[in-house]
Order: structure tokens, then sequence, then C-alpha cells
């Protein structure tokens, strides 16, 4: 197949392996609150905040900036929950099956190396005004002590998978709180595109 | 690589072909390019000898390993380089790239 523009791309693989994933704080406050009590972010997307209680974070994933919101619970370290949208989640198939095997190679890498990570469920969803599909997965470390249990909810922005989700950390013998993955369903739930993607622009 | 990997579909509309090189050999990129799924050609370049054609300088720190500090750069159809950016690239900022050069040139 004969291509006009050749495009070469010099890269260090362990660099690159590297750069995913730092987690920052925002120092700013990229969003505004509508007359309906909604979040209009970056005059791009709208939402429901979740209540009192979780604080908002960017996080960086695969190169782009998404957000979410952290909330620190009771008990013995790491219990912690955090949800994000994320609009480059790992992998790249445009099919939510083959999405959803990809992700899970590379989700939560930093701590899967000794956690190995069991689905729980898997079910399609109305999301973002179209199918997607919804993934309830489980980790333990019972070498750390620690235990995750996450949902992962997969939807189309244009041609391109964009995910949200939700990981809520444990002490081993901690018990899960399902009130963080309520939060976060309405969050999923109330979540509107105000205006079209950079790439369904070009 | 990922990135690159999600936007093939943008590249080819652009008449763009995107190919990865590095200092690794064929057995690890093999290995590599499964695990991150990539499907776009990946060369092997052990001795290196691209990167001082296109004048990649190693990254702080990595000056003694046999690895290539990241460089984006876009060559035209006539062979000319277009583009040239170190570090992470910015996918965005390429894909307008492309998309203006290939409005520039016209399909080929």
């Amino acid at each position: 197949m004969r291509k006009g523009l050749r495009m070469l791309v010099c890269f260090a693989s362990v660099v690159m392996m590297l750069s995913a994933c730092a987690t920052t704080e925002s120092t700013q406050k990229p969003y505004k609150i509508s007359q309906q009590g909604t979040v209009i972010w970056n005059d791009e997307f709208e939402f429901k905040l979740p209540p009192p209680g979780w604080k908002l974070v960017q996080v960086e994933s695969g190169g782009e900036f998404g957000f979410g919101f952290l909330r620190t619970d009771p008990g013995q370290f790491p219990s912690q929950s955090m949800f994000v949208y994320d609009e480059e989640p790992f992998g790249c198939s445009t099919k939510f099956e083959d999405r959803e095997e990809e992700f899970f190679k590379r989700y939560l890498w930093a701590s899967t190396l000794s956690i190995s990570m069991e689905i729980l469920e898997k079910h399609n969803v109305p999301v973002l005004g179209g199918e997607g599909l919804a993934v309830v997965a489980e980790g333990k470390d019972p070498i750390k002590k620690e235990k995750v249990k996450s949902k992962v909810v997969f939807g189309k922005r244009g041609d391109r998978v964009v995910a949200f989700y939700l990981t809520q950390w444990r002490h081993i013998d901690g018990t899960y709180d399902p009130s963080a993955f309520e939060i976060f369903d309405k969050f999923v739930a109330s979540f509107k595109f105000l205006k079209k993607s950079f790439y369904e622009t070009l | 690589m990922e990135g690159h990997q999600r936007n093939l579909y943008l590249y080819e509309r652009f008449n763009a072909q995107v190919v990865g090189v590095s200092r690794d050999d064929v057995t690890t990129l093999k290995y590599w390019a499964k695990s991150l799924d990539i499907s776009f050609p990946l060369l092997s370049n052990v001795t290196g000898f691209l990167g001082n054609y296109f004048y990649v300088k190693p990254e702080p720190g990595t000056e003694n390993y046999p690895i290539f500090g990241r460089r984006t750069v876009i060559i035209d159809k006539k062979g000319i380089i277009r583009y040239v950016r170190d570090g992470s690239p910015d996918f965005k900022d390429i894909l307008l790239f492309l998309k203006k050069l290939n409005q520039e040139g016209g399909k080929p």
C-alpha cells in the first residue's frame, strides 16, 4: 500500500513505560456550576458532583489528562476510593470486548505485579447515550495484605472508546463500601458531552 | 505507542504511515508489540545508526545505555523532514500537522 507521508517515531521503550500514570492534584478549578447544579468541566463535559468528602483530582493516563474524585475511607491503610473519567483508557480497540481485554492487561499495572485481577461481573449498560460495557473486577495482594475492587464502564465518544473507572482499596480483611459504587454510577449516568471531541473534528 | 495505535485510522485518513524505531532486538520488539497490541511496523536498529541519522540525542541519564531518546519525525512524500519533536509525542499536534500536510500535498 502506497502512502504519501512517512512518519518515523524514535522511542525508548523503557522510558515510555515509565511515563504512564502519574497522578497530581489539581490546583485550579477548570469547572463552573450550572444553574441546574451540575458541573460544566472546561465547557466540554457536564456531570453531577459527588457528595462532600470527595476531593477533585486530575489524572494523567495514557498521555492524556482525565479527572476524577478521591475519598479517604475509614479503616486501615490503604482504605480509599477513587473514580475518574479517562479519554484514553489503556488499549486501542474500538470494540468493547477487545478493549476490555487490552485494558485489563495494564490496568493497575504497578499493583498487578503481585495482584491477579479477577473479573466478577460483565454486562452491557446504557452510557453516554449509547450502549457500553460495565466490568467489575477484584484483586488481592496476600503479601502486602491489600485488596482492590474496581468497576470499569466503557463507552463511546465518536469512534473512540472512553472509560470511567472506580477503584476501592482496602486492607485484606477490610470490607468494601457499596456507597462509593452507587455514587460512581450516578456520576456516570449524569455524564454528558457538550461538544464534539478533538478527534471528531478532524 | 498505544497512542499511535489508537490513531491509525486517522493517519490512514491523512495518507500517513507510522513506523517505530528502537534499539531493541527483533525478538524483544515482537513480544513488546504483542503485549501492547501494536500492529504498525517497528524497526529494530540495534547499532543505532538511525539515531545518528535523525540526530536523536539520548535522554539525560541514558547516555551509556543502548536506547534512543524519544523523537517524533514527520517526513513528507518528497523525503523532507517537516516536523521534529523530542520527548513524549503530542498526538493532537501530530494529527493537526498531518491534516495540514495532507491538505497541502493532496493524496498521492
